[in-house]
């Protein structure tokens, strides 16, 4: 079969979505089915951390039909994702098994920063102008029902992206007894939003120069379906935005939802949804509104694509990952050289020892990241790097890493210098399993190497070699010009727990250059 | 909407405009050049259709009445007086339909060959025997009398049965104390029973209930029969259920059809000749006013003619039988989704076969690459061979999901049992949506092919029923149009209860868009006419009641927009009222097919947009049920829905034009060629598979030749 179907189910804040897709050369990603169900899960999880019988029935009964609509279009393979408001429950584990009982479906629950990644797969797949734009000063943000994230691109990297715990339905639940009260509700939630908004601009936003805002969230279409009427395009400018909230103050917010053709059910959402858009707007200053869809299905799709090579993927996806990362660790003044040094030693062990560790691309992606960060801690405190660049990564967005993955790295960097620790004590405070605890080890063991290899962080070793002797001998040839009896010395030390790995043996061989 | 087009005088009552529709059809049965089997049936169908009308229109309007609830319509009639208008015109409609059948039909019966025998007295004695013989034997062991007295309190007497009463005197004693009884006619046996004949070639027939009275004393051996007469009662069968209440549809209407035979009594049919003091007992124990008693002069629930028609051997005397013909881009090719894949095909039924559409499910049901089947269900015929072909398909393992229309007037019982069928076979059966009746008529094939999903929609006007698809002319398009596919699986998304999508691309659904959408094509042709542009609109449909619309209209004929209407049924927009209709044609047209077709025209400065749909322009279309507009682009197409346009336009034989008085008069055929149009298209559709080439120009006088092999495959 030329075309291959693809099924993603996204429950959200107050939508539960399935979008099947064809999946092919000819047709790229192709949407043919798209299932909505308006279930304001959020107005639980929020409110109260739990989710309520009657909305767990009804969310599984949906699932069930999507279930069903699945077959209707031969679906090969899907994948169903649930963020914060799912992440955002007590106990989620027992709902999620719950649901799987009920439904047979497994619900994954995406960490923010693999849901922002996907988002932006989303937009970078869909729109050949997203290059074009993010060259200048662009802010890509998604407004949720629970928060919203803010990415910002300078010269075509990603150089930040932070989420804001404040989203359109929290927003609302929060204000929801000064709603009635008050004939300012616009201005109250105004204000409620400030606090946070003044403290992103200060640590995040400085002097950049924003100049578009990519918005995706709820509603954007029609707005600029309203104010254009007939000839909607995918841009609104500042002004006709703020024209347009004016309007919206003016009519009140039942009467636009009605106008502008949003349910009766959702129209609450309106004004929680618009204020959050214009702080925005003034906050960056962005003279204009682009708009792009980003939704979490077509990323689902497009990650599959890619994964199953249905068609060549333009975007190197992998580099935005690394930008990332390497913009973290330039936030905490890592040395550059140094790391750049490491990275090359990490990565050419990893790939000539392939058949010993039997770990993939992914896994050779989380090494490189871990190079990166390894020694961000020292920014915060030189006596305990190891601890301290663990808790900066556990408390840092990576985007495109799932929250196991991000485990993974921060473990790999603890363990580079302190104590590696048993598998039990690891997993009582966390959820790692038996095979990301073996892989956190592996790649340990062949940072700790490159580590050493480096320990002077003056980068004498030029070039580098790795030969498998035998079936237990690793020989590491370097070409340097310079002394080499700090690593030497460190390098034994630092090798016996890639021998008790790999069982394979590191010998340091220099080859001197002249 | 300007209030100026929204005065009371501007409209006619609904009610009493469909009262008309059937004084048209009535017209038909006077139709001295119509075969005289014909002439019977179009008679049995005003008394089927009044009795709906009763059960339907009567009823609510009583419940309003009942309910105190005085506002008026748009007409500017109360609740009462529109029932009061409702009952003068239906008795002189009745007492129309009598004198026909009397003094024209019964005679010309005769002449045919076909003696109906009205009264028993009028029996020879050998057939007297005959009838007496019959009556032991077969209708005996099923009757049930009974009587009344102070023991026994008044039985129920079951909507639209016919029956029997009787005032009784028991044998032998002197105080005359008169006694009720009533026996119903049973429905299990045949009302026209045939009996020995007077004469060589003649067949002679009489009612069962005739049989029954002549053996009346058999019935009550110890009393004295004084008269015998019978009567038939309408109940109130309108189904009101508060849906916001019921959390299950399925159980409320179930219950809602045992409580119909409870309904109050609102229509009384007796014998004219009935006794006074029968009569007297009737109305009390029914509770009912005099103006809601029919006297009869026939026999009553004229239904019976139906089966009149259908006695064997007057063929001579009815129309010969059409054969739907084979629709020519489908014949003899195997393959209906690759044919369809070439391209739009338009089915104009009953003139062309409706074997496209269930072969479509057919198919579909035992294609390897078909994953889904969706369908809309209204009503089915009994022994549906498309219910057949999507159990068949559940049980291949396809995906099928149906919506079976539960609120179906009438028809709920039987709706029922099919859902239930459905389900057994492993069909997703969808309900409908609550408050909203599902009137479209879509099915949606999902099928997996090499280059991907592709999707094949039927659309169409009427329902999938292939029995009144011989009898309703109906139009359907099938397409694997990519963009009405996308729309067709938002369709039942929407069905199924899920969110609508945020744009449709090809369909307008009613009812959220559908309104709006046609209010905005009125509106176009208003702005051209008023640009000194050409501006035209052409629409076909059996009922116009929308206040919104027709006022819409008036506004757009005042402005200078031709409007040509074809309304079968209801049309509560007047013509030639000065400054505001005198723009709009009405023209009705009754034939031997029911005319269903809804079709669409605005001239739209020249591109002209055809639109079939599901929906008329009413008010429950609009607003209270889920109705499908669909374009018509393919230009080939588009030309053989105008021709249907055309020709109806062209009609002189059947056509009856709306006057300013609200009557309708034949059209002046003075320098016209004589043309029916249901005539035209019976004969244009065999004409299509002689020759399939040059259709626009040579359609219908195409002599006879060997047919051609097709050049290419």
């Amino acid at each position: 079969m030329a075309c291959t179907m693809f099924g993603a189910i996204y429950v959200g804040s107050y939508e539960v979505n399935l979008k099947v897709y064809e999946l092919s050369v000819r047709k790229g990603i192709h949407l043919v089915n798209h299932v909505q169900h308006r279930l304001e899960l959020g107005k639980d999880a929020y409110g109260t951390g739990r989710i309520g019988t009657e909305l767990v029935d009804e969310l599984c009964s949906v699932l069930n039909d999507f279930q069903r609509i699945m077959k209707e279009f031969g679906v090969d393979e899907y994948r169903a994702c649930a963020t914060t408001v799912i992440r955002e429950t007590k106990n989620n584990l027992v709902l999620l098994d719950r649901i799987f009982v009920k439904t047979g479906i497994r619900l994954e629950v995406l960490s923010n920063s693999e849901q922002r990644f996907l988002g932006y797969k989303a937009i970078a797949s869909n729109s050949e102008r997203f290059q074009d734009i993010i060259e200048k000063g662009t802010a890509i943000v998604e407004v949720g029902g629970g928060s919203l994230q803010i990415s910002l691109f300078d010269k075509d990297n990603l150089v930040t992206t932070q989420n804001i715990r404040i989203g359109s339905i929290r927003l609302r639940e929060r204000l929801i007894d000064v709603a009635e009260r008050t004939v300012r509700y616009a201005s109250v939630m105004e204000e409620l939003l400030n606090n946070e908004m003044r403290t992103y601009r200060k640590l995040y936003l400085k002097d950049r120069n924003i100049r578009y805002i990519i918005l995706v969230g709820s509603y954007v279409k029609g707005i600029d379906k309203y104010i254009h009427k007939g000839q909607a395009g995918d841009q609104i400018t500042r002004e006709e935005f703020m024209r347009f909230y004016d309007e919206v103050a003016q009519k009140g917010q039942q009467t636009m939802a009605a106008e502008l053709g949003i349910s009766a059910e959702s129209s609450s959402l309106l004004l929680p949804t618009l204020v959050i858009y214009k702080r925005l707007l003034e906050e960056t200053g962005a003279e204009n509104v682009v708009i792009m869809d980003a939704d979490i299905g077509a990323g689902l799709a497009y990650d599959y694509a890619e994964k199953k090579k249905i068609f060549k993927i333009k975007h190197n996806f992998e580099n935005d990952i690394l930008e990332a990362a390497w913009n973290i660790a330039k936030r905490y003044h890592t040395n550059r050289n140094h790391t750049l040094t490491m990275e090359k030693l990490a990565l050419t062990i990893y790939d000539k020892i392939k058949s010993f560790h039997g770990l993939g691309k992914r896994e050779r992606l989380l090494l490189q990241i871990a190079v990166l960060l390894h020694d961000c801690g020292k920014y915060i405190n030189m006596a305990q790097p190891s601890e301290c660049s663990y808790s900066i990564i556990m408390a840092t967005e990576i985007i495109g890493l799932s929250h196991m993955e991000r485990e993974i790295v921060a473990n790999v960097v603890r363990f580079n210098s302190g104590n590696i620790l048993p598998f039990e004590e690891l997993a009582a405070t966390s959820l790692l399993e038996r095979n990301e605890y073996l892989t956190i080890v592996k790649l340990t063991a062949i940072l700790r190497v490159a580590n050493a290899l480096d320990r002077s962080h003056k980068q004498k070793i030029k070039d580098i070699k790795v030969n498998l002797k035998d079936n237990h001998t690793m020989q590491i040839v370097v070409d340097t010009s310079e002394d080499l009896t700090l690593e030497q010395a460190l390098f034994r030390e630092k090798s016996e727990f890639f021998e008790d790995v790999y069982s394979i043996k590191p010998i340091l061989k220099a080859k001197k250059l002249n | 909407m300007k209030k100026e087009y929204m005065k009371p005088e501007y409209f006619e009552n609904r009610e009493l405009s469909w009262i008309g529709f059937d004084e048209r059809i009535l017209g038909e049965a006077r139709d001295k050049q119509i075969p005289m089997f014909e002439r019977i049936k179009f008679l049995s169908i005003t008394a089927s259709n009044l009795d709906e009308f009763f059960m339907v229109r009567v009823a609510s309007l009583k419940d309003m009445v009942n309910a105190e609830y005085s506002k008026k319509d748009f007409s500017g009639m109360t609740p009462q007086q529109q029932l009061d208008a409702i009952h003068a015109r239906v008795h002189d409609f009745v007492n129309l339909q009598y004198s026909t059948w009397e003094r024209s039909l019964l005679p010309g019966l005769r002449q045919c060959g076909l003696q109906v025998i009205e009264h028993y007295e009028e029996l020879t004695e050998e057939q007297g025997r005959y009838v007496d013989q019959y009556f032991i034997e077969n209708v005996y062991p099923v009757l049930t009398p009974m009587a009344v007295d102070s023991s026994r309190p008044f039985p129920l007497i079951v909507n639209k049965t016919l029956n029997l009463g009787a005032l009784l005197k028991k044998k032998n004693t002197e105080k005359a104390e008169l006694e009720f009884a009533t026996v119903q006619v049973p429905a299990v046996l045949p009302r026209i029973v045939s009996i020995p004949s007077t004469e060589e070639g003649v067949k002679t027939v009489i009612l069962l209930e005739e049989i029954i009275a002549r053996n009346m004393s058999q019935l009550f051996l110890s009393y004295d029969v004084l008269c015998v007469h019978a009567y038939r009662i309408m109940r109130n069968a309108d189904l009101s259920i508060d849906e916001d209440e019921a959390s299950d549809l399925l159980k409320e209407i179930q219950k809602q059809l045992k409580k119909r035979r409870w309904g109050e009594v609102i229509r009384l049919e007796v014998d004219e000749k009935a006794d006074k003091r029968l009569l007297k007992i009737l109305k009390k124990e029914f509770e009912i006013k005099e103006d809601a008693v029919y006297r009869i002069a026939g026999p009553l629930d004229l239904t019976l003619l139906m089966k009149m028609y259908g006695l064997e051997g007057f063929d001579a005397y009815k129309e010969p039988r059409y054969t739907p013909q084979p629709v020519p881009e489908l014949t003899g090719k195997p393959d209906i989704f690759e044919e369809i894949r070439k391209g739009d095909i338009l089915l104009h039924h009953p003139y062309q076969t409706f074997d496209p559409v269930v072969d479509l499910v057919k198919k579909a049901a035992k294609d390897s690459q078909v994953l889904a089947i969706k369908q809309t269900l209204y009503r089915v015929s009994g022994n549906s061979p498309i219910i057949a072909a999507l159990a068949q398909a559940a049980e291949n393992g396809k995906q099928v999901s149906v919506l079976v229309e539960l609120k179906a007037r009438f028809d709920e019982e039987n709706n029922i049992a099919w859902a239930k069928m459905l389900e057994r076979a492993g069909c997703h059966v969808i309900y409908g949506l609550v408050g909203l009746k599902t009137h479209s008529k879509i099915t949606l094939v999902v099928r997996r092919e090499e280059d991907g999903i592709r999707r094949y929609v039927h659309l169409g006007t009427g329902n999938y029923n292939d029995s009144t698809a011989k009898l309703y002319t109906d139009m359907g398009l099938l397409t694997s149009s990519e963009l009405i596919g996308e729309d067709a699986t938002a369709v039942f998304n929407m069905l199924s209860g899920y969110s609508e999508p945020a744009s449709w691309n090809k369909l307008s659904l009613a009812p959220l868009w559908l309104r709006d959408r046609f209010m905005m094509m009125i509106r176009r042709e208003m702005e051209y006419a008023r640009n000194g542009e050409p501006a035209r609109i052409i629409a076909k449909m059996n009922s116009l009641c929308d206040p919104g619309i027709i006022a819409a209209l008036y506004e757009a004929s005042a402005a200078g927009v031709k409007i040509d209407l074809i309304v079968r049924g209801i049309c509560s927009l007047k013509v030639g009222i000065p400054g505001v209709s005198e723009n709009i044609t009405v023209r009705s047209i009754v034939g031997t097919f029911l005319e269903h077709t809804r079709i669409y025209y605005f001239l739209n400065g020249g591109q002209e947009d055809v639109y079939l749909a599901s929906a008329d322009w009413m008010p429950r279309n609009l607003d209270r049920r889920v109705e499908i507009l669909f374009p018509i682009e393919n230009e080939m197409l588009k030309k053989e829905v105008l021709h249907v346009l055309d020709i109806q336009m062209q009609d002189t034989l059947k056509a009856q034009i709306k006057q300013p008085d609200g009557t309708y008069e034949k059209v002046d055929r003075r320098g016209k060629v004589a043309l029916s149009a249901q005539t035209y298209f019976m004969e244009y559709a065999k004409s299509l598979n002689k020759k399939q080439e040059d259709v626009v120009q040579d359609r219908v006088f195409i002599p006879a030749e060997p047919l051609e092999e097709p050049e290419d495959e």
